[in-house]
């Protein structure tokens, strides 16, 4: 094992009756990595990211963190910190209550304590919030305190399953720069997603998951240069043009649409065809494309 | 150990926070104790004419006709007896007080102040109000009898002659006095054969009857009494009431458990670095330490508000301690019997209602027919009702709670065995 991975799974599997739910999975996260899983409700995500917190047991498979192959060891249990995709608190108790306790469970006390319920309240946006009961919250605070109790101990490792599901845009947008700042301070992030943007935002590599299996893992920019397609370029003519023939691509009434892996040269040709536009754009493949390219679904069409 | 402690403290502060939790393991129960109790008390006292045994050494008219009177006294039960079964009656609370009714009674020496004791009044110290309300009722019928016998001419000029005679006879009197007197009761015998015996009758005129007369020579004795009963119904129904807070901590705290798991807090606890047994021994910790709180409040109120006490405050906290183990194992069991919160909640008090119903919890065992009894001894519910009571009124000793306080122990521990294990089943 190199000494920079973090996360080192091989051939993981877990199986409910006839259902595969992780199929034979294999990956790495190094060190300081912002690592997504993409991927439809049912790919398998959340039920990786409780196998490599131990709370599921694999059938089969490695999960080695950190250099210990037990994820449910005591010293690796200290450097995980997981938010999982239900909230996962006591709505009875207030914001600060809630980080007490979680934050004693793993050992702080004292002035340490104190210090880290501080930080994380601060760095979710909570502060003013934090006598308050969490069954007076909103939705996207509640999402953003689920957070913070899964950082309160300050873990090197972060396992955030879908931290986004159900909240305003307002939360979403403070939780995607608390996930980059955490990122910036070395710590890895394993991020579960379905939608596209936060992974193309937060990840540094991305997973694309369906029924259990990893169909391709690599870096945005890879993934779409290798299974995005091309580019398409999209024009809305002036006017009728004199010689159709001058134009690449698919003419339907004044709308041009060429597809390109150099879209910017279409771009060139296009200006230089003598044909007068009235707007032009280029549609980038992105990673709903990558998905669609790779499975013939949508990621969001279930 | 601090784990457990962290656990525990957490549950504690989400039950307290949680009053219609809270209403059901204090308030409720408390209403229970405090509503039986009162229609058992108010139905005791409309019920309860005072048993009295009388003892008669007489065996006169006189003293048939005193125990007569006595009989006609709505407030009390008057039974005959030997002496020795008297005493044992009233040692054993069967009965208020005895009176003994001395050779002599009723003799016109006696009835004007003779030194020989009339008559004994045998009471439990710890009723004297009731003796002393008898004491009264004893006076009231000796004056009735001497009115009775005064003021029927024909009858007490008879008892005056005999009663002259005897002074005749008398070689122990002062002779001066012996010849006062028998010039006394010669003119009152004159006086009675004149008067007109319907005018006697009639008090209306004012005159004291009474005023000649002086009241029979009573001594009383005490008899400590073994108690064998309660001292008052809030004795039958606190304890009780208890066993309802225990069952209410038990759904209370089995729901809790479900509850870690659907709303996900489950997943955190069992990725910090704690234990399952950490994880299970601080929720039983909490439910423990919750029921036995319960339990103190509950006893304190029950002192201080009805001076419900025990002889044996360790034994009481033995109980009480055993109690806790018991509900806090079932409530293991419980929380593995179903997968939500509904299913929990609704066994758990399915099962706490056939158990409470079974062992008395609802209504008192001594009130049910022998094959509820019989059936009882499966019922957790019982053996804890036991072993409260046995502290409180029982007067048992060590080695009679040995067996309540067992099974009670032996309950809880299997039973929280049978949960953790099931839950490691269920929950990997």
């Amino acid at each position: 094992m190199r000494t920079n991975t973090m996360i080192q799974v091989e051939n993981l599997t877990k199986r409910f009756g006839d259902l595969t739910a992780v199929d034979a999975v294999s990956f790495n996260i190094e060190r300081g990595e912002s690592y997504g899983f993409l991927g439809p409700n049912g790919a398998g995500k959340s039920t990786t990211i409780n196998m490599l917190a131990g709370v599921l047991e694999p059938d089969s498979g490695e999960i080695v963190i950190n250099g210990a192959s037990d994820p449910t060891r005591s010293e690796v249990r200290r450097i995980l910190g997981i938010a999982p995709q239900a909230l996962a608190l006591y709505e009875e108790l207030n914001a600060e209550e809630n980080l007490f306790f979680f934050g004693k469970l793993y050992g702080l006390c004292g002035k340490s304590l104190k210090e880290r319920i501080e930080l994380t309240l601060d760095l979710v946006g909570l502060t003013e919030r934090r006598r308050d009961r969490v069954k007076t919250f909103s939705g996207g605070m509640q999402r953003r305190l689920n957070l913070a109790c899964g950082m309160v101990h300050d873990p090197q490792v972060l396992l955030l399953d879908e931290p986004t599901v159900g909240v305003d845009p307002q939360s979403r947008n403070l939780i995607f720069e608390k996930v980059a700042q955490l990122k910036s301070e070395g710590r890895t992030i394993l991020y579960t997603t379905h939608y596209m943007e936060e992974a193309e935002r937060l990840c540094d590599r991305v997973a694309i998951i369906d029924h259990g299996h990893i169909l391709a893992v690599d870096t945005v920019e890879n993934l779409i240069t290798a299974h995005g397609g091309p580019s398409i370029v999209k024009a809305q003519l002036a006017g009728p043009p004199a010689d159709p023939s001058v134009l690449p691509g698919e003419l339907n009434g004044l709308s041009l649409a060429v597809e390109s892996n150099e879209p910017m040269a279409v771009l060139a040709d296009l200006n230089s065809s003598g044909v007068r536009f009235v707007t032009m754009q280029i549609e980038r493949p992105n990673l709903e494309t990558v998905f669609l390219n790779l499975t013939g679904r949508k990621l969001r069409d279930q | 150990m601090r784990s457990l402690l962290i656990i525990a403290m957490k549950d504690l502060r989400l039950l307290i926070r949680d009053r219609f939790g809270i209403f059901w393991v204090l308030a409720f129960p408390l209403m229970m104790a405090l509503f039986f109790g009162a229609i058992f008390s108010s139905g005791s006292e409309n019920r309860a004419a005072m048993r009295i045994i009388a003892v008669d050494k007489a065996s006169t008219a006189e003293s048939s006709q005193f125990i007569a009177q006595l009989d006609r006294s709505s407030a009390l039960d008057i039974q005959t007896s030997g002496e020795d079964s008297a005493r044992m009656l009233v040692r054993t609370g069967k009965a208020v007080a005895y009176i003994i009714i001395h050779p002599g009674f009723g003799s016109m020496e006696n009835m004007f102040g003779g030194s020989d004791t009339t008559l004994t009044i045998g009471m439990d110290p710890s009723r004297s109000a009731e003796v002393g309300y008898l004491q009264g009722l004893v006076m009231e019928a000796w004056f009735s009898l001497i009115q009775e016998r005064l003021f029927d001419p024909a009858r007490s000029q008879k008892y005056l002659t005999d009663f002259i005679d005897q002074l005749d006879n008398d070689t122990i009197m002062d002779k001066r006095q012996r010849s006062v007197l028998t010039d006394f009761l010669g003119d009152l015998r004159q006086f009675m054969g004149q008067v007109d015996s319907g005018a006697l009758a009639d008090t209306s005129a004012g005159v004291d009857e009474n005023r000649f007369v002086m009241g029979p020579r009573v001594r009383t004795e005490e008899v400590t009494r073994k108690r064998i009963g309660p001292r008052s119904s809030w004795e039958i129904t606190f304890p009780q009431a208890l066993m309802w807070a225990l069952i209410g901590c038990t759904a209370a705290f089995a729901i809790s458990i479900v509850t870690e798991k659907t709303r996900g807090t489950l997943i955190r606890l069992r990725l910090a670095p704690i234990t399952r047994v950490h994880l299970l021994g601080g929720k039983g910790l909490a439910c423990f330490l919750f029921s036995i709180t319960v339990c103190t409040g509950l006893l304190l109120f029950a002192k201080i508000v009805f001076g419900i006490s025990t002889p044996d405050l360790l034994m009481l906290a033995l109980a009480v301690l055993a109690c806790g183990v018991c509900f806090t194992g079932l409530m293991m069991l419980i929380s593995v019997l179903g997968k939500t919160e509904q299913a929990v909640g609704g066994a758990g008090w399915a099962i706490m209602l056939i158990l409470s119903m079974t062992g008395g919890g609802m209504v008192p065992l001594m009130f049910m027919p022998d094959w509820m009894v019989t059936l009882s001894h499966i019922s957790p519910v019982k053996w804890g009702i036991l072993a409260l009571e046995g502290a409180i009124w029982r007067g048992f000793n060590y080695d009679e709670m040995i067996l309540p306080l067992s099974i009670l122990c032996g309950v809880g521990i299997v039973s929280f065995a049978v949960g953790a294990v099931v839950f490691r089943r269920v929950h990997g």
